[in-house]
């Protein structure tokens, strides 16, 4: 099965500064109709990880392929088969929207004919039918990102790479954006690459997801999967004496971990019923103050994975190079 | 079905080969650049020379029509390379104006709507848009340079005869040579301006600039040095004593073609340099 990106060693510099250090990663199956998502702390580097599988920047050291196309040496096949959507404004100046699209197709390589029907159907598919013969330059900001995304998607590519594509959109443009991302994966069977700083996006898309930080990938995480997991986390605020509830927890087959001034995180498994807490605290004598429980969030996730949080016990003490490398995708 | 009915669907079909996609973006700006006004006009103006010299060819090869005329005319009507050159030099001008009108609208938009970034994500290399671009100005400015020049030659050669084109065949690569030469000169010097500044009126204004300055600023430099190398450096002496070699006719004074066709070189490397470090789909402040 072919990896929609794959990297091996690749390190990145602009000027002096070494943005991507030897990230290796193996991420999605090709025509497996997934997305991705590319998480990380400003300056973690996703752009320009994004940029470089597109031929931008060139590696300092490594490889990058996306599809099995090695991105430097095989970059013409490698393109024919992406589309990509870029956060800032990008179009071609006095086109109008359905011009715009055939050029953009026809450099994709559809014929003339194919391009200016494609140009309409995709159009109509974003919403922007009744507009398409307004010129770019009159659009709103929504109808502009509506625009990109339709030029990125006009040649039917095999994976789409998106770069926060719902920036400076309100709610219903968001929703929108997100539905048609789905539509694509799921009907279309596209693999997306979502680069975004929106948590929620992400977690609404993605079906995988890769955390860097400062140039390095550090967490590598099956989305599925951890729906699936449904384990429960519990946040719990005691007073009085704590120190033997760590103890009481794992003998009822949970773990709880403490953040100090009462404050706990505990995991319960999915056999394990939240009575436990009630009964475990009455044990040890603590009141409790405070007591919530949730699944596992792509915040918690992310905040944890690039050091905000402190691990929440049960995870796996998984290295994140690792558990990308070995393909778990 | 109508389009709005039948919903997206993957696009699955053949693929065009990569001269057809050469030519999109040429076949696209030729249409903008044809609804231009003042392109048309400068077209049309530049079309009357080249006729007034298809007469003076006529009129050269039927001198019976010229019984009673003053010797002084008659002589001016010789088609050698003297004839040939007038023709370029008022040629090449034009190519200039049109340049400075045609050449602003190729590069500047695409930079300051971040178009680049559209072009290079998809199977177009830095190289074959530079390519691209300038196939465009090749096809506004061939009209009006080496196409009627070479008409020109075939109408001379078809009028005088097949020993006169014997004799005189390199004219006609001259001419061709010479101005497909001074054709991608002036192509290059319209690219980098429209690269180099985004505000189109003040990009014509650099092409024009570029040419009128560096005359002016070499001519200057001759006089304070007392030397004609720096004559070099001036694109339209350069040309001219290019083609003063390519037709076989007495040099200028000054730099030799040699040295005036490795100074356009170099001129051009560095257009080159400028243009490569600005086509960039990204800025990357380092």
């Amino acid at each position: 099965m072919t990896p929609v990106i794959e990297l091996q060693d690749l390190s990145v510099k602009l000027g002096r500064r070494e943005i991507l250090k030897e990230i290796s990663c193996r991420l999605g199956v090709s025509g497996s109709g997934k997305a991705i998502g590319l998480l990380g702390p400003n300056g973690a580097g996703k752009s320009t990880l994004i940029l470089t599988l597109l031929g931008f920047h060139k590696a300092t050291g490594g490889s990058a392929r996306i599809l099995g196309y090695d991105c430097r040496s095989q970059s013409r096949e490698a393109k024919t088969r992406v589309g990509y959507m870029p956060e800032n404004d990008a179009f071609i100046a006095g086109m109008t929207a359905v011009r715009f699209l055939r050029v953009m197709g026809e450099l994709s390589g559809l014929p003339e004919r194919a391009a200016l029907e494609k140009a309409h159907e995709v159009l109509f598919h974003v919403g922007l039918g009744e507009a398409r013969y307004r010129t770019l330059g009159t659009y709103s900001l929504g109808m502009k990102q509506m625009a990109k995304l339709a030029q990125a998607v006009i040649h039917g590519p095999e994976l789409v790479i998106l770069d926060e594509p719902t920036n400076g959109l309100d709610q219903a443009a968001r929703a929108r954006m997100l539905k048609l991302v789905r539509e694509m994966k799921e009907q279309h069977g596209m693999n997306i690459i979502l680069c975004s700083h929106l948590l929620r996006d992400v977690e609404e898309v993605c079906d995988e997801v890769v955390i860097l930080k400062e140039g390095r990938i550090v967490h590598h995480a099956d989305l599925e999967e951890e729906r699936r997991a449904n384990r429960r986390f519990v946040e719990l605020e005691v007073a009085g004496d704590d120190n033997g509830l760590a103890a009481a927890l794992r003998e009822q087959g949970a773990e709880g971990v403490t953040e100090g001034n009462g404050r706990w995180r505990i995991v319960l498994p999915p056999d394990v019923d939240l009575d436990v807490i009630w009964r475990v605290t009455a044990g040890e004598s603590l009141d409790v103050h405070h007591l919530t429980h949730r699944r596992d969030t792509l915040e918690e996730i992310f905040l944890k994975a690039v050091g905000h949080i402190q691990g929440t016990p049960g995870d796996e003490a998984e290295p994140a190079e690792e558990a990308a490398a070995d393909g778990r995708s | 079905m109508a389009v709005h009915k039948r919903g997206y669907q993957r696009y699955e079909g053949p693929r065009t080969g990569l001269w057809t996609r050469l030519m999109v973006l040429p076949r696209y700006a030729w249409e903008g650049l044809m609804q231009q006004r003042q392109i048309i006009a400068i077209f049309i103006a530049a079309l009357f020379w080249p006729l007034a010299c298809l007469s003076f060819i006529y009129l050269s090869n039927h001198r019976e029509l010229l019984i009673g005329m003053p010797n002084e005319f008659t002589a001016m009507l010789d088609i050698d390379g003297g004839f040939f050159v007038n023709f370029m030099n008022v040629q090449a001008a034009f190519a200039v104006f049109l340049a400075t009108f045609a050449g602003p609208s190729l590069i500047a938009p695409d930079l300051a709507n971040g178009a680049l970034s559209l072009y290079f994500s998809r199977p177009l290399s830095r190289p074959l848009y530079v390519l691209s671009r300038m196939l465009v100005l090749a096809g506004v400015l061939s009209p009006v340079t080496w196409v009627p020049g070479v008409v020109l030659f075939a109408v001379q050669s078809s009028l005088a005869g097949w020993s006169w084109t014997v004799e005189n065949w390199t004219l006609g690569v001259g001419v061709f040579f010479g101005l497909v030469l001074w054709m991608a000169f002036v192509a290059l010097v319209a690219m980098t301006s429209s690269a180099y500044v985004r505000w189109r009126v003040v990009s014509g204004g650099l092409v024009l600039g570029f040419f009128f300055v560096l005359t002016g600023a070499t001519e200057l430099t001759s006089a304070i040095l007392g030397t004609t190398w720096p004559a070099a450096f001036n694109p339209t002496y350069a040309s001219n004593q290019i083609w003063h070699w390519m037709l076989g006719i007495d040099a200028l004074e000054g730099p030799n073609a040699l040295q005036c066709f490795l100074t356009m070189m170099a001129l051009s490397a560095f257009l080159l340099y400028v243009l490569d470090r600005k086509l960039r789909p990204i800025e990357v402040i380092s």
